[in-house]
């Protein structure tokens, strides 16, 4: 077995099919984990009676636990809950019709929810809390406070977690092979497998990640510069 | 005593110091004065080469450091043979008041550790903190940290004390202990040169004062001159400020 | 797909998993040992801008935090025997296990690299600055001001990758390695009771992760007493603080430890 150079180069074209899975499945997570993540630390941070002892346990736990582990007692518990529900209900609906990337969405966006709610709440937690005073007493409801003057500001302070929880969601997606879907680590282990060239395909597989890994980390220092404009140091 | 010749330091091409000339004999207590940005931080971390001038001399005594071209070692003895006070304290945060004093005489003075803790507890006394031997920086008020800082500079015996605007960063009621340290050990005849804003302070302890704007020395001389007769107009209006009313300045 | 949900199971695998900690916390050991080896230097030529070595430096760090570990595992698992073919040594006799301890530390030494980085710069310049004006050398003030500091901040960023990295342990299965979670699979797959035994195998991890947390905790008190202005700190289960902190000083290192 030689190595064969130009084969990294077909194995990275034949990879880019499989890009929009791996990136519909990082999106999703990231969004979804997103509004988990916003309503659990909110529920957190005021104290919602009841609600914030479960959002507490629902971080530790998950946070606590590998992914992967998240991924596989979904896959198999999701389908015994739903077929149970739909034969005491006699619904048609079957377990068999949940496309496999709707396991990898689910579970991903649970994950991503509880690392998020950290970055969330460190990123109000950054806002000093003048700032809000300040708002109040400019005659800003407490809404209007949190939109126009908090968000904005935690907003910056999260930045480089944000980006942090992305790049680890997008790395975390190659466990969705575990539930067959052909995202690009997959697809790489198609390629690996039929050409006997594990090597350059996993090496082409390893450069479109890096490749994107470094462009998500450009395009958040960009950002960061101009959300943390106000920021920027005021003597010499 | 301590000489600076030409001292010249630029930031970029923003020239800072334009040539200073400074004599500081033994046991003289210096008070340089001036509107922030005037230069006269710049040149007090100029002495001990935290900032790096870009020309000049700084000697101290025999001993002679040309800025053009500083040995290594150069540096090293400057450092040795003077000793600071930050604004902003700086002392070493693992560290309790008692090892923030003895850390330079183990290390530096290489004393063995018994003598060096003696002298050091001695020294936390002098400057009112025999009971605070063993707490650590992040428990004391800001005048306690600058008084251990002050024992910390006490203890290396240097030729010269260089005093960053000690008092700057201090709660207005926390000033006074920090002056009457200072104006404690002013008494003992130890060389101190001291950047500050406290103008009646400066009026009091030091026996030379020197007045900085732009970079350059407007104007020096004994306190009694330069505040009650200056001969510069510049020197007039800024102490102006400050002695109309008879407030502090921060 | 299934066997008919029975939580007497979980009990079961629980125990069954036990003894397989061992080779779990093997695998993380050391990992980070070596991570911390390939971490120091690799931070060094950064810390001490040494031309070339640097520039390596900085793209070792980039390469094994921008991709997926799981891509790293095969990659190296089998890209590795087939390089060092080439110049005539062979590997392929080599136990798994050596690649995957081989892999996490390059991908843990990584982490450890830009922490120590972080570290280094987040000790105050002020602190350098008393130490050269009480006289001390670059290399006494290195050693005995700024390490020590250094060395309490960076404690949290190594508890965040070494739980971090025993759940990325849980990959290790792909490679055929009979750790926690190729064992679990293996109990799954004879009896069909899959929740239970991932169930099972997520108890275990959250246990582990749980106690190693406070440990460090522990050892992270310890350290930082000097810094505690009133005694009792407030500080809640996994690390919030430590993002918190992570944010302020604007260290972007936290590993996710997503498990991938």
């Amino acid at each position: 077995m030689k190595l064969d150079i130009p084969f990294i180069w077909t194995a990275l074209v034949s990879l880019l099919p499989a890009v929009p899975t791996t990136l519909k499945i990082t999106a999703v997570s990231v969004l979804c984990g997103f509004a988990i993540g916003t309503a659990v630390a909110l529920c957190r941070m005021y104290r919602v009676p009841a609600l914030h002892r479960i959002a507490a346990a629902y971080v530790t736990v998950i946070r606590g636990t590998p992914m992967l582990t998240h991924l596989l007692i979904l896959y198999f518990a999701i389908p015994l809950a739903v077929d149970g529900l739909a034969d005491r209900y006699g619904l048609a609906f079957r377990s068999a019709q949940i496309p496999m990337i709707g396991f990898a969405y689910l579970s991903f966006s649970i994950t991503a929810g509880a690392y998020l709610s950290e970055v969330v709440r460190s990123g109000l937690l950054a806002v000093n809390k003048g700032q809000m005073e300040a708002a109040h007493a400019v005659g800003m409801t407490t809404v209007q406070g949190l939109r126009r003057i908090v968000f904005p500001q935690a907003f910056a302070a999260a930045l480089p977690n944000l980006t942090n929880s992305l790049i680890g969601m997008l790395h975390g997606s190659t466990l969705a092979f575990t539930v067959s879907v052909v995202d690009i680590n997959a697809q790489a282990e198609i390629l690996a497998t039929t050409n006997w060239k594990f090597f350059e395909a996993y090496l082409a597989a390893a450069l479109l990640f890096w490749g994107m890994t470094v462009l998500i980390e450009r395009l958040s220092a960009l950002l960061e510069r101009r959300v943390t404009r106000y920021n920027r140091g005021g003597v010499a | 005593m301590i000489r600076l010749q030409g001292i010249r330091k630029a930031f970029g091409k923003n020239e800072v110091l334009k040539g200073i000339d400074l004599t500081v004999d033994k046991g003289e207590v210096v008070a340089i004065l001036g509107p922030s940005g005037s230069g006269k931080t710049t040149l007090l971390r100029c002495i001990n080469y935290l900032e790096k001038p870009s020309d000049g001399e700084i000697s101290i005594d025999e001993f002679a450091v040309n800025c053009r071209k500083p040995a290594k070692k150069d540096i090293h003895a400057l450092r040795r043979k003077t000793a600071m006070v930050f604004q902003q304290y700086n002392l070493f945060r693992h560290k309790t008041a008692l090892e923030n004093v003895m850390e330079g005489l183990v290390v530096v003075k290489k004393l063995p550790k018994a003598e060096a803790r003696r002298k050091s507890v001695e020294l936390l006394e002098k400057v009112g903190l025999g009971d605070k031997l063993d707490a650590y920086p992040s428990r004391l008020s800001g005048g306690q940290q600058q008084r251990v800082g002050i024992a910390r500079a006490l203890a290396l015996n240097p030729e010269v004390i260089l005093f960053d605007e000690p008092t700057s960063a201090l709660d207005p009621e926390l000033v006074g202990e920090v002056l009457a340290v200072i104006r404690k050990i002013a008494k003992e005849g130890i060389t101190m040169i001291i950047v500050t804003h406290e103008m009646s302070f400066a009026q009091e302890v030091a026996n030379h004062i020197v007045f900085m704007e732009g970079g350059t020395v407007v104007e020096e001389g004994p306190p009694k001159t330069i505040f009650r007769s200056p001969k510069e107009e510049r020197t007039r209006q800024f102490l102006a400020r400050f002695t109309s009313d008879s407030a502090y300045s921060i | 797909m299934g066997a008919k949900f029975d939580i007497q199971y979980v009990f079961e695998y629980f125990v069954k998993l036990l003894p397989f900690v061992q080779i779990s916390l093997v695998i993380v050991a050391s990992s980070i040992l070596l991570g911390l080896l390939f971490g120091l230097l690799a931070a060094l030529p950064r810390l001490y801008r040494v031309p070339v070595l640097q520039r390596l430096s900085g793209i070792y760090a980039s390469f094994f935090r921008g991709t997926p570990i799981l891509i790293q595992l095969f990659l190296f698992y089998y890209g590795l025997p087939e390089a060092l073919k080439l110049i005539h040594i062979d590997v392929s006799r080599l136990p798994v296990l050596s690649f995957v301890i081989l892999v996490y530390g390059l991908h843990s030494g990584a982490y450890v690299s830009e922490g120590i980085r972080a570290a280094v710069t987040a000790v105050d310049r002020g602190q350098v600055e008393a130490a050269y004006a009480v006289g001390m050398s670059g290399f006494k003030a290195f050693t005995r001001i700024v390490f020590p500091q250094a060395l309490a901040i960076a404690v949290p960023i190594l508890a965040n990758l070494v739980i971090a990295t025993l759940k990325d342990t849980s990959l290790a299965f792909t490679l055929g390695v009979m750790e926690l979670t190729g064992k679990s699979q293996t109990l799954a797959t004879i009896s069909r009771h899959f929740i239970e035994s991932y169930i099972a195998l997520a108890a275990v991890y959250f246990i582990l992760s749980v106690v190693l947390e406070r440990l460090f905790l522990h050892l992270e008190r310890r350290m930082l007493k000097y810094e505690r202005e009133t005694g009792k700190s407030k500080r809640s289960l996994l690390r919030n603080k430590r993002l918190e902190r992570s944010a302020n000083t604007s260290v972007a290192l936290s590993k996710g430890g997503t498990g991938a």
